[in-house]
């Protein structure tokens, strides 16, 4: 799927549409990000000056190896006086992997919700394919999140610098880092098997699920497997997943789980609802003392 | 003549059971009288049900599959909630009066004597396959805008209370006309109650 | 003669339009040209959900924004009859994090911004990579992640608290990491130790010692940036922290402040269109950021500076640092107040009958940011954000300069763009 590349170093070019930097500042998180940086020639980055000013890559006179965009696609942007859509095209044609940096570039995000017409991903907006970039869709790589965990890029450009194929999922994200859902590896998966609900927000117990609206079951996404700046993750300290990696978001009613007569809306990816129900209906009959007391108990003094 | 299978010599004693739990009482029935009402020897009847209590478990899951089976057929069909109301409540009144042993049961015995089912049917374990399907109809309902949205169990006891009070007086000889006939104001009712508002 | 300057590397795009006198600036007005539209986005939403939506106006200071929104919302509540008084472990979490964000923002400013701006004024080019900057900002992160679950774009700030519920390893490890940010501070960045930089007296006490800033602050010397980019003179905080102490100054004299005076006005930019509006206080431009916030806090050093040189690009800057090296040891301290076995969240009345206004402002890394909400049955009928970026580099005209403007008049091309850079410019906070 992807051609080799030429032993001297790629050509790395990071281009930004409508976007808030979110996906630049998780990267420059990543330990050992200047080693990882090395290995490329960077054209333009938008946190550090490069041999290349802006102006310098808008003229178009120069290509790259691996293009990264961040941010919502909008045809009809001006970045420096200049129609970003031709920017874009122009390196996409030279490229030899185009990276979706983000959500919003991935399927328009946060921004295409304001005034969205114009506005779009890569190759989707929200779910529905388009078609702008279509000829180049054999080498664009998709890294979905609000923002993209700075891993998934290193990983992506690691593959990249050692010639490995990347395998995909229909949403063109690496399945090594999408295949996992959010919930995989969550501190309060036992909660989640014995259908202990937390009854408020800020409590080591309990799961998210039931009430709080986390999305960590429909999500996918290796935070709680590889873990958030190498310490935690928003379920391991009680905040739901959002669903921030998926082609939906931002969805709205955050916070809370839409439920249709107590019955949760939303259930597990490929779970049939008969299953989750009959499950939930016989562990929701147990009540296990230990889940539903206390993890740490401060209050008994020795 | 064909041989009779297990299946079929189990859900024998399964008829028997409930006939006789219906017409004497559980407390009074004993293992011997269902063995003898099947043809059976008592020791081969512990081949089948290891104790009185196991077989009282056993029939209040053996009902709610029944049940829930017949909800699901109703649930999968392509009709309006309002029509699947109509369809559950005509089927529970239709297996009131035509195998009402069934019903008596979970009223009279499973609902009754709770200390039976105390220890391996808690809560409602063995009563899932039919709560699982009232959970998917009311969450169908809902989803498709034409239930309000509330509580599971305030739905559920409205639905179900108001079906197994009706059962109850038809069982105790109160209601003055067939139970058929009562179907379409109740499920009028229920749809009423449970209805979106405007 | 008017030239235009696109400025790069910040968050977002920004363009400087010059008016040169010969080779001096005689007048500027900047252009912010993308808009993105959230505020209107935020409007019928659910109140919760500006949890999720404002961080994402800005990926550097995305926690500043969640705190903002936290505060109005809790503002409403109390404007709407029920008082919403968080405990001193939830608010103490909350100023952690917010600390660390604010120390990320200045080590990426120097090592990404200041230092390799101000190489481009020397013969010879700084030697320090622009990394080390990300390097401390990543170990700041960890520490924020302990309690917000990642950075950036956490969401962990509910009305009422916190969503998390840290036991004593997550207190130690954030500490861990502060030590080691100190450490890494102290010895690749400051030279000396960080009790001895804040007992320094003057800039003077910087002599013999060899270290990136020590470099900076002598090439600030060489260059006169003392004596060059001076704006009003007047500063404004309004976020009510630990770590600030709110007010209005006129050179030191202080006045009382309330945000409700904080208005805003449409740019002026006669050569482009620009989308960002100026913000003023009772009508008038003010100063916001580090230096504003340290002679608000009366800081001697920084006094002593600003005595001498005023409000500089010099004293802008040390003021920055200066802040850094504050903020580290308050970072430091007050994890050592944090008592485990409070509640993380007060409970609160049910957003939905809630029908009020609500006001929240924080102190962001380059000055005060302000949420205004607007709710009726929990939901949102209008929301507004003012940005530090609005206060500091607005654009108006000659009679009535920005602080930015002023500070740009009068000096090289080359120098008004550092200068520029003096002020940290947020663009994407701007063009929200």
């Amino acid at each position: 799927m992807h051609s080799k590349l030429e032993t001297k170093k790629p050509k790395l070019l990071w281009l930004q549409g409508l976007t808030c930097n979110g996906n630049t500042h998780s990267f420059l998180n990543l330990n050992s990000l200047d080693t990882l940086l090395e290995q490329f020639e960077i054209l333009y980055f938008p946190a550090f000056a490069t041999d290349y000013t802006y102006e310098d890559i808008l003229t178009c006179k120069l290509s790259c190896d691996v293009l990264i965009f961040e941010g919502t696609y909008d045809s009809t942007l001006q970045r420096g006086g200049i129609l970003l859509a031709d920017v874009l095209q122009h390196y996409a044609k030279s490229a030899k992997y185009i990276i979706g940096a983000g959500t919003c570039a991935s399927f328009g995000g946060m921004f295409a919700e304001m005034n969205p017409q114009n506005k779009s991903g890569l190759l989707f907006k929200k779910g529905e394919w388009v078609t702008t970039f279509e000829m180049y869709k054999e080498k664009i790589i998709n890294l979905s999140g609000c923002p993209m965990h700075p891993e998934w890029m290193a990983y992506t450009l690691q593959m990249i610098l050692h010639h490995k194929t990347i395998l995909l999922d229909e949403l063109y994200r690496p399945q090594e880092l999408y295949g996992y859902l959010s919930h995989h590896g969550c501190t309060r998966n036992e909660y989640f098997e014995w259908k202990v609900d937390a009854k408020n927000f800020g409590t080591k117990e309990g799961c998210l699920f039931y009430e709080q609206g986390c999305r960590g079951p429909m999500t996918h996404a290796s935070c709680n497997k590889i873990l958030w700046n190498e310490v935690s993750s928003k379920t391991r300290i009680g905040t739901p997943c959002l669903g921030c990696t998926e082609s939906d978001f931002p969805r709205t009613h955050f916070f809370t789980t839409k439920t249709n007569m107590s019955i949760p809306q939303d259930i597990p990816f490929d779970v049939p609802k008969r299953s989750y129900l009959t499950m939930v209906g016989i562990a929701k009959t147990f009540h296990i003392k230990r889940l539903e007391g206390k993890l740490i108990d401060y209050k008994t003094t020795h | 003549m064909a041989r009779i299978t297990k299946e079929e010599r189990k859900q024998g004693i399964i008829n028997a059971a409930l006939q006789l739990f219906s017409e004497r009482g559980f407390y009074i029935t004993t293992i011997p009288d269902i063995a003898q009402k099947v043809g059976m020897s008592v020791g081969n009847f512990y081949n089948y049900f290891t104790s009185k209590d196991i077989l009282a478990k056993e029939l209040i899951i053996y009902i709610s599959e029944y049940l829930g089976q017949s909800i699901r057929e109703i649930n999968e069909e392509d009709i309006s909630t309002e029509q699947k109301i109509h369809k559950i409540v005509s089927m529970y009144f239709a297996m009131a009066e035509e195998k009402p042993e069934m019903i008596e049961y979970f009223l009279r015995v499973y609902l009754s004597n709770r200390e039976v089912f105390a220890d391996g049917c808690e809560g409602m374990i063995c009563v899932s396959p039919f709560v699982t399907e009232m959970m998917i109809f009311f969450n169908d309902g809902v989803e498709k805008d034409e239930l309000h949205n509330q509580d599971f169990f305030s739905a559920f006891g409205l639905f179900m209370g108001y079906l197994g009070g009706m059962v109850f007086l038809f069982g105790e000889k109160i209601l003055p006309e067939p139970l058929d006939n009562y179907k379409d104001s109740i499920s009028q009712n229920i749809y009423n109650a449970l209805k979106t508002r405007d | 003669m008017i030239t235009k300057q696109l400025i790069e590397h910040i968050e977002g795009e920004a363009s400087v339009y010059f008016d040169m006198d010969g080779k001096k600036v005689d007048f500027a007005t900047v252009v912010f040209p993308h808009f993105r539209g959230m505020e209107s986005f935020l409007e019928k939403k659910n109140a919760l959900d500006a949890l999720v939506i404002t961080p994402r106006v800005c990926g550097i200071c995305g926690h500043a924004h969640l705190m903002a929104t936290v505060r109005a919302l809790e503002d409403a509540y109390k404007n709407g009859g029920y008082e919403v008084i968080p405990t001193q472990k939830a608010n103490t979490i909350r100023e952690f994090t917010l600390v660390m964000e604010m120390i990320q923002n200045h080590f990426k400013w120097l090592y990404m911004v200041i230092m390799p701006e101000l190489s481009k004024l020397i013969d010879k080019p700084f030697t320090q990579k622009p990394l080390k900057g990300a390097y401390a900002s990543s170990l700041a992160s960890k520490a924020i992640a302990l309690f917000g679950g990642q950075w950036p774009h956490s969401s962990y700030m509910i009305v009422g608290g916190v969503t998390c519920d840290p036991t004593y390893m997550e207190i130690l490890q954030a500490t861990s990491f502060v030590e080691e940010l100190v450490k890494f501070f102290e010895k690749e960045c400051l030279g000396v130790s960080l009790e001895n930089f804040l007992a320094f007296e003057s800039c003077k006490d910087f002599q013999g010692v060899e270290s990136d800033i020590a470099t900076l602050e002598a090439t600030l010397i060489d260059l006169d940036m003392q004596k060059k980019g001076f704006a009003h003179d007047r500063f404004l905080v309004l976020g009510t922290h630990n770590f600030s102490s709110i007010g209005k100054l006129k050179g030191t004299r202080t006045f009382h402040v309330d945000p409700k005076f904080v208005t805003t006005i449409q740019a002026y930019t006669p050569h482009e269109k620009t989308y960002a509006y100026n913000a003023l206080y009772k009508d008038e431009y003010y100063e916001t950021g580090s230096l504003a916030r340290m002679i608000s806090s009366n800081e001697s050093i920084v006094k002593n500076m600003h005595r001498r040189y005023k409000d500089s690009a010099y004293s802008r800057v040390m003021a920055r640092i200066f802040e850094l090296a504050l903020l580290l040891q308050h970072g430091r301290s007050i994890l050592n107040t944090l008592d485990v076995t409070q509640d993380s969240v007060v409970k609160v009345e049910d957003i939905h009958n809630i029908t009020a206004k609500g006001i929240g402002v924080v102190e962001a890394p380059r000055g005060p940011l302000v949420h205004e909400i607007s709710l009726k049955n929990g939901l949102i009928e209008s929301y507004k954000i003012i940005t530090p970026t609005q206060f500091n580099i607005g654009s108006s005209t000659r009679e009535k300069p920005t602080p930015v403007q002023k500070a740009m008049q009068g000096i090289s091309k080359d120098e008004a763009e550092f200068i520029f850079r003096t002020f940290d410019v947020c663009s994407v906070c701007t063009t929200h």
